[in-house]
């Protein structure tokens, strides 16, 4: 099944990409250890999480990078290139929490050949807002001859 | 004897280790397991038949992993190399993630690791808690970059380890 392809030429500074919704709840935490195989307690049991100062358990970095992976490359199509990445987990997402990944195009310019747009990439949650801010560089294919 | 952070930096940034490979090649079912939990269902990552398919997300995270011998059978491969900290508790901070190339199923690969720097900066639970940035260089089965990793990890006591140790200076 052929996929919708985003063209470089046809983003613009300023367009959103589709945000994605994923509730935590214990079922996630299941599926936390599962796909990220991640087994620090900190992430599952919440007594060893409160005896190291936090409040419960909260998702680890595979999880939220995973997200916003999901949230760049659904939108990109299957010919764009996720050519950087950067986060900052400044907050935590918590049981009962939804957590929303959201984007923007920030800039876009051809450098060495390579076609980039540069996004402003973030998680947040009801409780905190932005929890997790973060930036992306990709790689879009031009429009093809002939038109898109 | 008091932490000394100057000595712990002097020693221990710039050190590397050496090149492991990762126990298994890059598999399908881990992939899809990765994309299960926040119900990635992009094509690229779990039909084997899709066009251009058969990719690995571009997760540092998952990039690490398959470069690494995994959490079972347990052995013993840290992170990061053991650098000595007044606490045991880690929290990642931050990472960053530059890509070179997809990784593919059926690629093998393997990581070097690298500690960029040390430092020593408080938290509100802990006033001795330490960061350290940490470097993984992963490569696939032909030695080449497929991505460099970098954390920003938090290494802090717990409330209890602090209170103890104020108590017995």
């Amino acid at each position: 099944m052929k996929r919708q392809q985003v063209y470089w030429d046809e983003v613009a500074v300023g367009d959103e990409l589709p945000e994605i919704s994923l509730d935590i709840n214990v079922k996630r935490l299941f599926l936390q250890a599962s796909g990220a195989q991640d087994w620090y307690p900190v992430h599952f049991d919440p007594a060893f999480a409160r005896k190291a100062g936090h409040e419960d358990v909260f998702m680890n970095t595979g999880f939220v990078q995973a997200a916003l992976v999901r949230l760049i490359t659904d939108w990109m199509g299957d010919a764009g290139f996720l050519k950087r990445l950067a986060f900052e987990m400044r907050r935590q997402y918590r049981p009962g929490d939804t957590m929303v990944c959201r984007g923007k195009v920030t800039a876009k310019k051809e450098a060495d050949g390579a076609a980039l747009v540069f996004l402003d990439v973030w998680a947040e949650n009801d409780r905190e807002g932005i929890a997790t801010p973060g930036e992306a560089t990709i790689i879009l294919p031009r429009t093809p001859a002939g038109g898109g | 004897m008091a932490y000394d952070i100057e000595e712990v930096r002097r020693k221990y940034i710039g050190f590397e280790t050496a090149k492991t490979r990762g126990r298994y090649p890059v598999e399908h079912d881990p992939i899809r397991r990765h994309c299960h939990m926040v119900e990635d269902n992009n094509p690229l990552f779990i039909d084997p038949e899709h066009e251009g398919g058969a990719l690995c997300p571009p997760s540092g995270w998952l990039a690490h992993y398959f470069a690494s011998l995994g959490p079972w059978p347990a052995v013993f491969e840290p992170l990061f190399p053991v650098v000595p900290t007044p606490g045991k508790r880690i929290v990642n901070m931050s990472q960053e993630v530059e890509w070179s190339a997809h990784i593919k199923v059926g690629d093998h690969l393997s990581v070097v690791r690298r500690i960029a720097d040390v430092f020593q900066k408080g938290i509100t639970i802990d006033p001795e808690a330490v960061w350290i940035v940490a470097e993984a260089i992963i490569t696939n089965q032909r030695d080449e970059e497929v991505c460099v990793v970098r954390n920003t990890l938090l290494i802090h006591r717990t409330p209890e380890e602090v209170a103890a140790a104020n108590a017995n200076p």
